[in-house]
């Protein structure tokens, strides 16, 4: 866990001088060089783009003037919980506040706002944000998500941690988090595109079954801008693990067309195809035409089979070899495939009709001796189903063989695709 | 899996199956927050009113009605458009300060609402000879069980079939054989002879159809759903199915009570009174399913409130909350909502407590808190950075604030005579 010590063990030799939070600081009044009182503090502007940035400048709500105005860090003199005080003449620096792509505001986009955690792949709720004045700068270093913040910012922190104490010597923890772990959301409907924390450990790099739950769990705005940031892979690999049918096609939805076809090519034509068939049709043939050959005949050929067939659960993705080569050929050949195979537990063997003649599997291919034809070393004895064959015949054969992987064969023996267990898990946890 | 979707063969012929088949997947929240309305709090009320006023009040729950579903259609909108609870966009708007406050006192009203369904419970099964001692643990064990080991779909199937046993009132209203001509000449040509007792009654009527949790519990629902954009004029159609259902059910206990307590000028001041001075007047079957009624109410709302106000304290506040989370992943959420199960029905089980102070004060808690909230639905559904497009168009929006200012004038009214001011 990102706690407060390894973060303040990274500063310490930047020269610590003050930690400070941004609720002590919020709506304190903005005072003149001479003494005179000029508006409250409004909010504080960082641009992103360091691990702990700095505040570029601050938003001041003046007296008697409508709107916020930006006036530039460098012109604070002195920062305490009282006030903030500016230099001589920082007044003539006021401008109409502006907040570009790569700035967040502190307290409009991110207190009380929920992100995104990436070190714990969570969501959660800002209670404050942790500052710290290095030299003459200001820098957002912690995220405070504890029960702390919000007593903090209630004003019943001081009186709580005295009766805490004073009834069983104890305190309530801190819970915080370093920025570099953060992932700001959106926070309404006018601004577009996430703003990315770009030195934040990227948010594909959260596990994808983390990220459907996180996806999940969004609003509407957010899931569709969360799911627009992720890399083709990683997005095709979240789809597949969000559960909920009608989340799926929202988020493919979402996409623009050619992101959506790319991403279904990605994803294992087994899944591709159950998401193709819960679109409406219109969008599901627009996305079709958009995809490319190889992918697109896969998944019509799926889309054939009726639910609660064979031919439904199956996958086109295997590894399949003739009976001829020899094991230094299909190694090769195995190296030679490029996408990921949904399931590598068995090789088959295929005649030069390519029939399915035997199964063998990666590990005798590794250990035996390279210059052997496949037929040797095959098992000629195989488990076959049918693409017509029913889902709960499926089901017995895995329970009672153990197999990992079943082949589906038409009806001249051509492998037409497998099941892999991790699809029949998939069916039964539905039911 | 669909046969083939590259066949371009008609769809047109199943387009109006598939319209309803649509609308049952969104529907649920609306119908389901609707019903709830009718605990044990709203049936007393029902009872009373026409009990005390026959079928003379009949025709304001016309006018409650149509202020339900407007009230109603800004929260499922909301909840469609922005994809967040109330409570959610109440703290990302309004900062930490002013959700704790409000969330404290939804809970405290939550609390008391939910000590009212355990009253309801016992009062409604000592009818059929059953000591409290007994049904109101039982019941409360039923409730926490039902959301900590069920999953939100499941729960909301359970609760979907709770608002079909609101028929038994319809039932009973048949039985009671009302005067079907009077009541259509009522509804008609309704009186509106306004002695500051029927007023009273109706600001009643008003308070106890329009409460303070409902507003947060169907946003919730709607989000929790799921619903596109694209799909929200079904959850609209949800909410006035909804409301339109609920005011025919108070309608029919009106009557009920109309055909027989009034004509025989019997007073009632709770639902298990209506339900005991109904045997002798309309027959003993007509009772049961009156008491009945009031146990099926009872129990769904006293589910539904803990579970809301734990979900939406949780949401606003941060925590981890859902049904389908577990204990160690959501400890918030299921400490305070078994909380307010086990102290609701605790109260209940206090020998001799009067159980009529105890729902006249959650109805005054429910009085204080609805013009807050309401103010805070509008000042979040006109936020255009929010609702991009979706804030209310002009005229409509005429119509809501007047209800919602018609709302806020009759609660204060409310309240006021609820504490003899």
């Amino acid at each position: 866990m990102a706690t407060t010590e390894n973060s303040i063990a990274e500063i310490l030799d930047a020269n610590v001088n003050l930690f400070l939070f941004f609720s002590d600081i919020l709506g304190r009044p903005v005072i003149a060089a001479d003494g005179s009182p000029i508006g409250r503090l409004a909010d504080l502007k960082v641009k992103l783009g360091e691990p702990f940035p700095r505040v570029s400048s601050l938003a001041v709500r003046k007296r008697r003037r409508k709107g916020l105005w930006e006036l530039d860090w460098r012109q604070v003199q002195d920062l305490n919980s009282r006030a903030v005080g500016l230099k001589p003449d920082a007044e003539l620096g006021f401008r109409p506040l502006e907040v570009k792509n790569d700035e967040i505001l502190l307290r409009d986009e991110l207190l009380d706002k929920q992100v995104v955690d990436t070190f714990g792949a969570k969501i959660e709720r800002v209670n404050d944000v942790h500052l710290l004045i290095v030299k003459q700068d200001l820098r957002l270093v912690h995220i405070d998500f504890g029960i702390r913040g919000i007593l903090r910012r209630l004003g019943w922190l001081r009186a709580l941690d005295a009766a805490t104490n004073w009834l069983f010597a104890y305190q309530i923890g801190e819970k915080m988090i370093s920025w570099k772990y953060i992932q700001p959301l959106l926070s309404d409907l006018v601004r577009g595109s996430l703003k990315l924390n770009v030195t934040s450990r990227k948010i594909h790099e959260i596990h994808p079954s983390d990220l459907a739950d996180i996806i999940e769990e969004l609003d509407t705005l957010n899931r569709s801008s969360v799911f627009r940031a992720l890399d083709l892979q990683t997005a095709a690999q979240t789809l597949e693990e969000v559960e909920d049918p009608k989340l799926q096609v929202a988020l493919i939805e979402s996409a623009p067309v050619d992101r959506a076809s790319d991403i279904l090519e990605e994803m294992a034509p087994d899944e591709a195809t159950d998401l193709l068939a819960d679109l409406p049709e219109e969008k599901a043939r627009h996305l079709m035409r958009t995809m490319e050959k190889p992918s697109r005949e896969v998944i019509e050929e799926l889309l054939q089979f009726k639910e609660g067939t064979a031919g439904s659960l199956m996958t086109t993705d295997f590894f399949a070899v003739g009976m001829d080569q020899t094991i230094g050929e299909a190694i090769e050949e195995f190296r030679k495939t490029t996408y990921p195979l949904e399931s590598v537990a068995y090789v088959y063997v295929t005649d030069k009709d390519g029939r399915l003649v035997g199964v063998s599997t990666l590990r005798h291919l590794v250990i035996c001796e390279r210059d052997i034809p496949l037929r040797k070393l095959m098992n000629p004895r195989l488990v076959s189903v049918t693409p017509e064959d029913d889902a709960d015949t499926v089901k017995d054969l895995f329970k009672k063989y153990k197999f990992l992987a079943v082949p589906v064969v038409d009806e001249e023996r051509r492998l037409a695709g497998i099941i892999t267990l991790k699809d029949i898990m998939q069916e039964r946890f539905e039911e | 899996m669909a046969d083939n979707i590259l066949n371009a063969e008609p769809v047109r012929k199943r387009t109006r199956w598939k319209g309803l088949l649509l609308f049952l997947a969104v529907a649920g929240p609306g119908i389901i927050t609707s019903n709830v309305d009718n605990d044990a709090g709203g049936i007393a009320t029902y009872s009373m009113a026409g009990a005390h006023f026959g079928t003379n009040l009949l025709w304001s729950l016309i006018p409650i009605m149509v202020a339900l579903i407007i009230i109603q259609e800004m929260s499922a909108r909301m909840g469609v458009v922005t994809g967040k609870g109330l409570s959610d966009l109440i703290r990302e708007r309004f900062g930490v300060k002013i959700t704790v406050s409000l969330l404290f006192a939804l809970v405290l009203t939550n609390f008391g609402n939910v000590i009212a369904e355990f009253a309801g419970v016992a009062s409604s099964l000592e009818i059929f000879h059953v000591p409290k001692y007994l049904s109101v643990p039982f019941a409360a064990a039923v409730v926490w069980l039902l959301v900590v080991k069920g999953n939100y779909r499941s729960v909301e199937k359970i609760f979907l079939w709770a608002c079909v046993f609101y028929v038994t009132y319809i039932v009973a209203g048949f039985l009671a054989k009302p005067d079907w001509p009077a009541i259509g000449h009522t509804l008609i040509a309704p009186s509106f002879k306004l002695s500051s007792e029927s007023l009273g009654m109706i600001i009643g009527l008003v308070g106890t159809t329009i409460a303070p949790w409902m507003q947060f519990y169907l946003q919730a629902s709607v989000v929790e759903k799921n619903i596109a954009l694209k799909d929200y004029r079904l959850s609209r159609l949800d909410v006035i199915v909804g409301s339109f259902v609920v005011t025919i059910v108070a309608g029919f206990i009106v009557l009920t009570c109309a055909a027989t307590l009034f004509k025989a000028g019997i007073r009632v001041e709770t639902a298990a009174d209506a339900a005991l001075a109904l045997a002798p007047l309309a027959g003993k079957y007509c009772a049961a399913l009156f008491a009945f009624g009031l146990l099926n109410a009872s129990l769904f709302a006293a589910s539904i409130l803990p579970l809301s106000t734990a979900f939406v304290v949780c949401e606003g506040m941060g925590w981890e909350a859902g049904v389908n989370k577990k204990f160690s992943e959501a400890p918030q959420f299921y400490g305070l909502y078994s909380v307010l199960i086990f102290f609701g029905a605790a109260v209940i089980l206090i020998p001799g407590i009067p159980l009529f102070p105890v729902m006249y004060i959650s109805q005054v808690l429910n009085g204080l808190l609805l013009p807050v909230i309401l103010i805070f639905m509008l000042l979040l559904i006109n936020n255009k950075r929010l609702m991009g497009s979706y804030t209310g168009k002009r005229g409509y929006n005429i119509v809501s604030w007047t209800t919602v200012g018609v709302l806020v004038v009759l609660s204060v009214v409310y309240l006021g005579s609820l504490l003899g001011i």
